[in-house]
């Protein structure tokens, strides 16, 4: 008997605590800021910087909270079997102008990975290509010949390119839907820079065998190969806070959980019926395709009557992050066009609650960051408008009446902002060393070091983020379409004039903001630093974070002890690099007999 | 096994394409109906134009 999702009470209640201490940590946070900003009277700023305060604490305590969800509860645990499938599995692989050297080469590790389970005969991968560059697309083709010349791959491995890339990365997967997929019970879809244990997905595939309802099983992809030192601390973070995180949500989604685009299962037969997805009326970013295409099939998928679920507890599923910061922007803007796409979206009919509720938090991640800027702005600007102090406000009162310091308020309030940032991690480092999850991480020394470290690396890139997060915001709303560029892997080491190129108006800004505050408002000097500072070494903090990082810093359980799979990729990968290095392009054998008596991978 | 520089011999390309044909199974996928009433009607207050005038009748008297 294998559980589906945690029982209906339990979903009610975490749902129920968390959005209800949510609210009432925002409207704290919105009355303790009131009371500092009328001490000299009440103006539209005060209303206005305490409406900003009240939405912005409301996202760091529902952060907080579903930290504190994974923390304190988790979905009962799905038991292992060992039964054999007998579904058709294809799995697919969406590229787009990607290096097909590195991309294929994780193709052959996951086919060998595949072999050892006895399985590989129930599992087809589709390369699905939207590849714009023709001499991408030839050494595409190079090197599936050569991945189907070194698998015997002939008729289990396949390899499409369009002619127009329609709908994106949503259109190809549709594209392969109506094409071929009768001939499949079930799909993997993983994105060019994903790699999965055999194991794992012949799981995936008993998983969704045993609850026919099941839709779609998201498993939670840990990042792997990072190099400079952002990659490592996004690496590190998510191998060590995002199964908490996603534990968190589990417990709070019930059956309408998360898709995230990649590295999950769906029942195709499921996912035709119910996830054709229109176009949007008008242009983009509003109109036109969907873009953040994930969210809005988990939700169709949920509509339709599916289970929608994320399993924690499945290991062996890795993805590849960007590696500098102006990387993850790019990838980050289009996520944001995607996600304020779904305000079109939120009276869509017949959608569970919940699907709403996860479009508008896809939709605040964007906006907080905006909010904050304003609450800034307007707090520098807040003096000059503000009404003279009434040093004699009780008529036939002889002695001026000084005004209660509110300091008090405010400085509780951002110990509080600090405290929902910051606490959830340190709970997570403790609960970490409690249960010996540490060990993984280099041990509780160093486990501690690299939070620590995280910590403080995110808190002095946050405010540049914040200001590209809302440039992105505007220029969505004015109307920019940000595109679809397609994603730099490999090295990604910026100089300084790239980063100054990319950020130098951040700086700008930063520089600004300081002076105007000094010349308006001195007394906040103080406060705005830890912002202002960021912002004006936003082109070395950017350029310095894209070199090697330390290998001593940011363990995590895949550098000590990579997976399988990582080893036959890099088996795999290196050969090939060689390959390529002395031979332009792939020796291939055009007679159909020579596949077969190629060597198999690694 | 061949040399790199005879390659133009073989048409790698067809023989990519006809390797890497997928199953010929097609599978329906229906559109989905995502936007509502409300919200279609509400964006269609930001885009209504008045109908342009064409040139004659801009002369019109």
């Amino acid at each position: 008997m294998i559980p589906t999702y945690p029982p209906r009470s339990r979903v009610l209640v975490t749902r129920t605590v968390a959005v209800g201490t949510s609210i009432a940590t925002a409207y704290g946070g919105f009355l303790l800021f009131l009371q500092f900003g009328t001490a000299d009277g009440l103006d539209s700023f005060d209303i206005l910087r305490s409406a900003l305060i009240c939405a912005s604490t409301f996202w760091l305590a529902w952060g907080a909270l579903t930290a504190l969800a994974g923390l304190t509860t988790r979905p009962p645990a799905v038991p292992r079997q060992t039964e054999p499938i007998t579904a058709r599995t294809a799995i697919l692989i969406p590229v787009y102008n990607e290096d097909p050297v590195t991309t294929f080469a994780r193709i052959g590790a996951m086919e060998a990975s595949l072999l050892a389970t006895g399985f590989v005969h129930l599992f087809h991968f589709a390369i699905l290509s939207d590849t714009r560059d023709d001499t991408i697309a030839a050494r595409e083709r190079m090197w599936f010949l050569r991945l189907i010349i070194e698998t015997d791959g002939e008729g289990r491995i396949f390899y499409r390119r369009r002619d127009k890339n329609k709908g994106r990365k949503a259109g190809n997967i549709e594209d392969f839907i109506k094409r071929a997929g009768a001939a499949y019970d079930y799909a993997i879809i993983l994105d060019a820079d994903s790699l999965m244990e055999g194991e794992t997905m012949v799981e995936m595939v008993r998983r969704m065998e045993a609850v026919p309802s099941l839709g779609l099983l998201q498993t939670l992809p840990t990042i792997i190969h990072a190099r400079s030192r952002f990659g490592r601390t996004m690496q590190f973070a998510c191998s060590f806070y995002s199964p908490i995180f996603a534990r968190g949500l589990a417990m709070m989604q019930g059956n309408t959980g998360p898709f995230w685009g990649h590295n999950a299962i769906v029942r195709l037969q499921a996912f035709a019926e119910s996830c054709g997805l229109p176009e949007l009326s008008g242009k983009p970013p509003f109109g036109g395709h969907i873009m953040s295409h994930d969210y809005v099939e988990a939700a169709l998928l949920a509509r339709a009557g599916w289970t929608v679920r994320i399993d924690d507890d499945l290991g062996g599923s890795y993805e590849e992050a960007p590696e500098n910061i102006i990387d993850h922007l790019k990838r980050d803007r289009r996520w944001c066009q995607g996600n304020l796409q779904h305000t079109r979206l939120l009276l869509a009919p017949k959608l569970k609650p919940w699907s709403r509720f996860i479009f508008l938090q896809g939709i605040l991640a964007y906006i907080a960051p905006v909010f904050w800027l304003v609450f800034l702005t307007a707090s520098i600007a807040a003096p000059l408008f503000a009404p003279p102090i009434d040093y004699f406000p009780i008529e036939s009162w002889p002695f001026p009446v000084l005004p209660v310091s509110q300091v008090s308020k405010a400085l509780g309030l951002a110990i509080g902002v600090v405290g929902l940032l910051f606490l959830p991690k340190i709970l997570i480092v403790l609960d970490a060393a409690l249960r010996g999850r540490v060990h993984g991480f280099g041990g509780t020394w160093q486990a501690v070091k690299s939070t620590l470290s995280e910590l403080l690396f995110s808190s002095i890139t946050a405010p540049i983020f914040m200001m590209f997060q809302t440039r992105s915001v505007i220029q969505v709303l004015r109307g920019t379409d940000g595109g679809w560029p397609a994603q730099t892997r490999g090295d990604s080491t910026l100089s300084f004039s790239e980063a100054w190129a990319a950020s130098h108006w951040v700086m700008t800004t930063g520089m600004v903001v300081l002076v105007t505050t000094q010349w308006v408002a001195p007394a906040l000097v103080l406060w705005l630093l830890p912002v202002a500072l960021p912002m004006m070494l936003a082109p070395i903090l950017i350029a310095w974070s894209s070199r090697p990082g330390s290998n001593r810093l940011f363990l995590t359980p895949t550098e000590i002890n990579p997976a399988p799979v990582m080893v036959l990729q890099n088996a795999v990968i290196t050969r090939w690099q060689m390959m390529a290095a002395t031979q332009p392009e792939p020796l291939v054998d055009t007679r159909p007999t020579t596949p077969k008596s190629e060597p198999r991978l690694p | 096994m061949i040399d790199l520089s005879q390659q133009e011999q073989f048409d790698l390309d067809r023989l990519a394409e006809d390797l890497g044909t997928l199953p010929e199974a097609p599978l329906v996928m229906p559109v989905q109906t995502l936007e509502s009433p409300i919200t279609q009607s509400f964006l269609a207050l930001f885009r209504s134009r008045l109908a342009p005038l064409t040139k004659t009748e801009q002369y019109k008297p």
